[in-house]
């Protein structure tokens, strides 16, 4: 079953452009979300989440367009991007604090499981962690309200292959309790290991969307692997 | 609204606005602009909109699980908290300096306004000015905020220069009221200034909302 479904967005600048984006995230599976830098994945998850409006096509939730109940359907959300840093000098009790009063599905239990595999401490700030911690960090306080749907922008750049793999190994539980993931990456190897399903952007277009066997058996030649079958495709783009 | 006011007052707000709220208190400086004390507060209001912006704020409160005009409605909320709290602060002075003090001659041999309550409605105005530039000013894009506090500046110090003037005007002398001389003129003047402020807010904040929803963040 479809839990998110994107349907032909479109989205121009003066330099680059969205066209037909559409592809399905599906209940208990986890997506990949592939393109190289400057593809269009963090422009698709912005027009997913309506932080920025598309020209045209729609997205929908649970079966509803984000725009009808846009509350409700974050409720059901868990989202996180890479490094960017929220309120840099405020300890992290504090921002969890606050973002732990906008959700009645908060699960302290879960909050206490992630920080503690994280490696967290509460007391300090923003500022003060690594890259790689901030990613943690952001990813703590989407993986603590019990989300339906996980969207992850770049959840494995900064981190290191231990952390990475305790992540992919995350995803896949998470999978297994019914929540959809779908996580952007420039990283194939991360799709490799844990992917059911991919979708490849390149140019701001979608090359294809498809399970993950689905997309060997149409695009990988005998022997290929899907880091060679993506890396022969995207130099197929970049020469079209 | 509790929990979007609790993110403001936690973690968009600098705690510079919080002290500014004290300049409240200029109404009882004699020999002041005392309506110096709105824009100084307002300036403290600023502060936050700064702070807010470098720490992600905008962003982050629109990946919350609240419908997006909420995001403009949460910032317009504290905003008027703390105007309250510097209001609150003016309507102490006025009334100390309108009874206690009404023969103090500090404050009678004092070519500025007194702080009675024409300069509370002004106060009002002053706020509201900075509500309808400032806040909504900054929600057309949500990360300027130079040029709508520049522009703020400007006007508020004209509306100062000329709030500070009026009294001087014959016939209008009354503005300058001491004690509860023409207090019905002078409850008047803070009824318009109040109406003035609420008209400039809800005007500002309905408009805000429609920009914010319209920006790509």
């Amino acid at each position: 079953m479809s839990i998110v479904e994107v349907k032909g967005l479109m989205k121009r600048y003066p330099s680059f452009e969205l066209s037909g984006i559409s592809f399905d995230v599906r209940e208990s599976r986890i997506t990949g979300f592939i393109g190289r830098n400057g593809a269009g994945k963090t422009t698709t998850i912005k027009a997913m989440l309506n932080l920025i409006h598309p020209d045209s096509g729609n997205v929908s939730f649970f079966g509803k367009p984000i725009l009808m109940d846009e509350a409700e359907i974050k409720k059901r959300i868990g989202y996180s991007t890479g490094t960017v840093n929220w309120y840099p000098r405020k300890k992290i009790k504090d921002i969890v604090q606050v973002v732990k009063s906008f959700y009645d599905t908060w699960d302290d239990e879960a909050y206490r499981r992630y920080i503690g595999l994280f490696n967290l401490d509460e007391s300090k700030m923003p500022i003060e962690l690594s890259e790689g911690m901030k990613v943690k960090f952001n990813l703590l306080l989407a993986l603590s309200h019990k989300c339906e749907v996980l969207i992850l922008d770049e959840p494995t750049s900064g981190l290191d292959p231990f952390s990475r793999n305790e992540l992919l190994d995350i995803f896949t539980e998470l999978k297994s309790d019914g929540v959809a993931v779908f996580f952007s990456t420039h990283i194939i190897s991360d799709i490799e290991k844990c992917a059911d399903d991919v979708v490849y952007i390149s140019k701001g277009r979608i090359v294809a969307a498809s399970s993950k066997e689905a997309f060997t058996e149409n695009y990988s030649e005998a022997g290929e692997s899907l880091e060679e079958t993506m890396l022969r495709m995207e130099r197929g783009v970049a020469h079209a | 609204m509790r929990n979007i006011m609790l993110k403001e007052m936690k973690l968009s707000a600098s705690l510079l606005s919080y002290l500014f709220i004290l300049s409240g208190l200029m109404f009882f400086l004699p020999g002041y602009p005392v309506l110096c004390g709105a824009f100084f507060s307002a300036l403290g209001l600023y502060k936050s909109f700064e702070f807010a912006r470098e720490a992600n704020d905008t962003l982050f409160s629109a990946l919350l699980p609240i419908a997006k005009k909420d995001v403009v409605k949460g910032k317009y909320a504290f905003v008027c908290v703390i105007e309250f709290c510097t209001l609150f602060l003016m309507v102490v002075c006025v009334i100390v300096r309108m009874t206690i003090l009404k023969e103090a001659p500090v404050y009678h041999d004092n070519a500025l306004m007194n702080a009675n309550c024409f300069a509370l409605g002004a106060a009002f105005f002053l706020f509201g000015l900075f509500n309808l530039i400032f806040v909504g000013g900054f929600f057309k894009t949500a990360y300027k905020l130079g040029r709508p506090f520049l522009v703020y500046m400007i006007a508020a110090f004209l509306s100062i220069g000329v709030f500070e003037a009026l009294h001087h005007i014959p016939g209008l002398e009354v503005l300058n009221a001491f004690g509860t001389e023409n207090i019905k003129i002078q409850l008047l003047l803070l009824m318009a200034g109040i109406a003035a402020w609420i008209l400039m807010t809800v005007f500002s904040c309905r408009k805000a909302c429609i920009c914010f929803e319209k920006i790509d963040l």
